[in-house]
């Protein structure tokens, strides 16, 4: 067992999870979706995406195109969270919450693309 | 990915997650963490603030408790966030520094950076392994000639003299080993515009190495080996290396000239010399004694050209074991050997220095050289002395010595490679000239001194093919009758004669010497010139210039425009048919 290999795998599941468990919900509504769990999704997103800094394999390099991916989705959430509640009058309504939802659904599918390359490079590798 | 890039960021990884850690979490602390608003209020910062607030109080800018005075606990929350976060910035900082000090960084960053200038290059060029005493020599004479380089040497200290070197042409260098064929593909020889790989290294071994490697992976790149013993240059000419230089062969070659004729010699010296330099007096070799001091690699080679010359000659080594060889290999020959340096006084006396005429100090150390020289033009003032110089360093005291042929093996090789690069004509020229009469050469030397300045004169060779002169390739196939004597006209001003002189003319390999003024150009005829550079510059600037080439050959101007040579067509085509 290679410890590296548990941690790579840990951050990468955990932040398919976490943003799957965001974007579960009903669309518009926003008691369904939790802030903390979409700032949870971003830390963990963005420590997935240095851990696959510098990897010059091919595999590699789509680990890390899937993750800056997911990133940029999910920032652009949260920015859009942002101005929704601090630059608009009208707060986070539910037009808005379903464009934070509907991009980090985007960024979901990132995920996925990330974890079926990583069981992809573990059945290559029988051991 | 660069491979830079590439080092940086897998180094990285480690600092960048510490910082997005401890940012998340002192994020997450301020957001959960309750304040108080201007009202009294319980207030919780939200995500948005609480990022602001840890970004500014990390990077240590400071802008404040906002938007509300902060509570006891969160005042002891950004207390910790403070020393974290910036523990965690100076952590990654100092990996950043660090990174970049270590050697395998440098050596990224070299590589690297050598691999951009090697791209940068779209002409073609050789690859010049060795900066020696004759690498550098070499490159400055290509350099300087636009003709592109690449270096690769295994010395720090050479790579680091190439780049404070100012050359007209910017030379790459590599700090590699030459010897490792992985290498010295990366240093240019699996490049597609690499024409040829010269191998002047000090070693014979490490040549050999390099001429197999370049043979092997590029058959076709040109090879050209500086190499001292025999039995490496015939290993080298088994497998098709394309030229090999033996610096002791070319001088003995160059030595036989000069004993054969002293006008020879002087031709010799300024066609092949730096190029601007002052022109060396004749000298003047009478017949008569020799003495050889020193009987090495030189020395053999001198005795055999003094002997076919019917000197006599007297040999002071300091080896016995030459001795016995030496009598053993000729039992007939009456040459007296005497076991001595050559630097007293007694030996040389006992050579007879008082009748002698030349003296060749030729042992492969310098000092005992100059040493020599000094005491034997004490004993005899007439002397004409031959001095080998070993170091580079040795240089002014050689040229004190008041010595009239210097050999320095170093230069010798460098200056052989570099006619062979630039102007092979040139070789064949003076072999040529080897074998003509010593009248004709002194009326070459003579027109040629006409010809030229009080410098030694530039050699250029020009082509009259479709790529290199295409102007003039143009007007033969025309048909048009064109005369040696034309073409060496200023395109400023057609009466005047430039200062050059057509040494031969190569067609279909027939050399044909000194060809005379009416002599009838044809396509693809190779014209070899010397003279002043400003001649070479006209004569090459006509030859792709068809109104310049008009111009001195005396004809209309051609019509170029599309339209004009329309309208000159049809003009013609209607003269015709009212005819």
């Amino acid at each position: 067992m290679n410890l590296e290999k548990v941690i790579f795998s840990f951050f990468m599941i955990l932040a398919l999870t976490l943003n799957f468990g965001f974007f579960y919900g009903d669309v518009h509504n926003p008691d369904h979706h939790n802030i903390y769990e979409l700032y949870a999704v971003i830390v963990i997103n963005l420590i997935a995406t240095i851990l696959k800094f510098g990897d010059r394999s091919q595999l590699g390099a789509m680990l890390l195109a899937t993750s800056l991916v997911a990133n940029v989705q999910l920032i652009s959430a949260a920015i859009v969270w942002a101005v929704a509640a601090h630059m608009q009058e009208t707060g986070v309504t539910t037009a808005t919450m379903a464009t934070i939802v509907s991009l980090s659904g985007g960024a979901v599918l990132a995920n996925i693309i990330s974890v079926i390359l990583l069981v992809l490079e573990a059945s290559i590798i029988r051991r | 990915m660069n491979p830079v890039t590439s080092l940086i960021l897998r180094q990285m990884r480690a600092p960048l997650i510490v910082i997005v850690a401890v940012f998340s979490t002192a994020t997450l602390g301020m957001v959960l963490i309750p304040g108080v608003d201007d009202q009294g209020q319980v207030w919780h910062m939200d995500f948005f603030h609480a990022l602001y607030f840890v970004s500014f109080t990390a990077t240590t800018i400071g802008f404040g408790e906002i938007p509300y005075p902060l509570t006891d606990a969160q005042r002891l929350w950004a207390l910790i966030t403070i020393f974290f976060s910036v523990i965690g910035w100076f952590y990654a900082l100092t990996k950043i520094v660090s990174l970049i000090q270590t050697p395998m960084f440098k050596k990224a960053v070299i590589h690297s950076n050598f691999k951009h200038s090697l791209n940068q290059i779209h002409q073609n060029f050789y690859l010049i392994c060795g900066f020696g005493e004759t690498g550098s020599d070499l490159v400055e004479g290509l350099a300087n000639k636009e003709i592109r380089c690449v270096v690769i040497d295994s010395s720090h200290r050479a790579i680091e003299y190439l780049e404070v070197q100012n050359y007209l042409s910017f030379v790459p260098g590599l700090e590699a080993d030459a010897e490792n064929p992985k290498q010295l593909a990366y240093a240019g020889l699996s490049h597609p515009l690499c024409k040829g790989v010269i191998a002047v290294t000090n070693s014979d071994e490490c040549n050999l190495k390099i001429a197999i490697t370049s043979k092997l992976l590029h058959p076709h790149t040109t090879v050209i080996c500086r190499t001292e013993h025999k039995d490496f240059e015939d290993n080298m000419k088994s497998f098709n290396t394309d030229h090999t230089v033996n610096p002791y062969d070319t001088f003995s070659n160059s030595f036989a000239m000069a004993l054969k004729s002293s006008a020879l010699h002087l031709l010799n010296e300024w066609l092949t010399g730096v190029p601007d330099t002052n022109l060396d007096d004749p000298i003047v070799f009478k017949d008569g004694h020799w003495i050889l001091c020193g009987y090495g690699r030189l020395g053999q080679r001198i005795y055999k050209v003094l002997k076919q010359h019917n000197h006599s000659v007297t040999i002071i080594d300091t080896t016995a074991e030459l001795k016995t060889r030496f009598h053993a290999e000729r039992p007939a020959d009456t040459t007296e050997f005497i076991i001595g340096t050559g630097t007293d006084a007694k030996a040389l006396r006992q050579a007879g220095i008082e009748h002698a005429v030349g003296l060749v100090a030729g042992s492969d150390n310098d000092s005992n050289n100059l040493s020599a020289i000094m005491t034997a033009q004490m004993l005899n003032e007439d002397l004409i002395i031959v001095a080998r110089q070993n170091e580079m360093i040795n240089r002014e005291l050689f040229y004190a010595s008041n010595a009239e042929i210097i050999m320095h093996p170093s230069e010798i090789v460098a200056r052989r490679i570099r006619t062979l690069l630039t102007n092979p004509l040139l070789i064949d020229y003076l072999d040529e000239c080897f074998k003509q009469s010593n009248d004709w050469i002194n009326i070459t030397i003579s027109k040629l001194s006409g010809a030229i300045s009080e410098v030694k004169p530039h050699c250029w060779t020009i082509e009259l093919s479709k790529k290199e002169s295409p102007a003039m390739y143009k007007t033969l196939t025309r048909g048009r009758k064109v005369k040696l004597s034309d073409i060496v006209k200023s395109p400023i001003q057609r009466n005047h004669k430039i200062c050059c002189l057509p040494l031969m003319v190569v067609r279909n390999d027939e050399r044909i010497l000194s060809p005379e003024d009416d002599f009838l150009l044809a396509t693809n005829d190779k014209l070899l010139f010397c003279g002043i550079s400003q001649a070479e510059h006209h004569i090459a600037h006509c030859m792709h210039d068809i109104h310049s080439l008009n111009y001195i050959m005396s004809l209309k101007n051609a019509p170029d425009s599309l339209l004009a040579r329309y309208i000159k067509g049809f003009t013609k085509h209607k003269r015709r048919n009212n005819d």
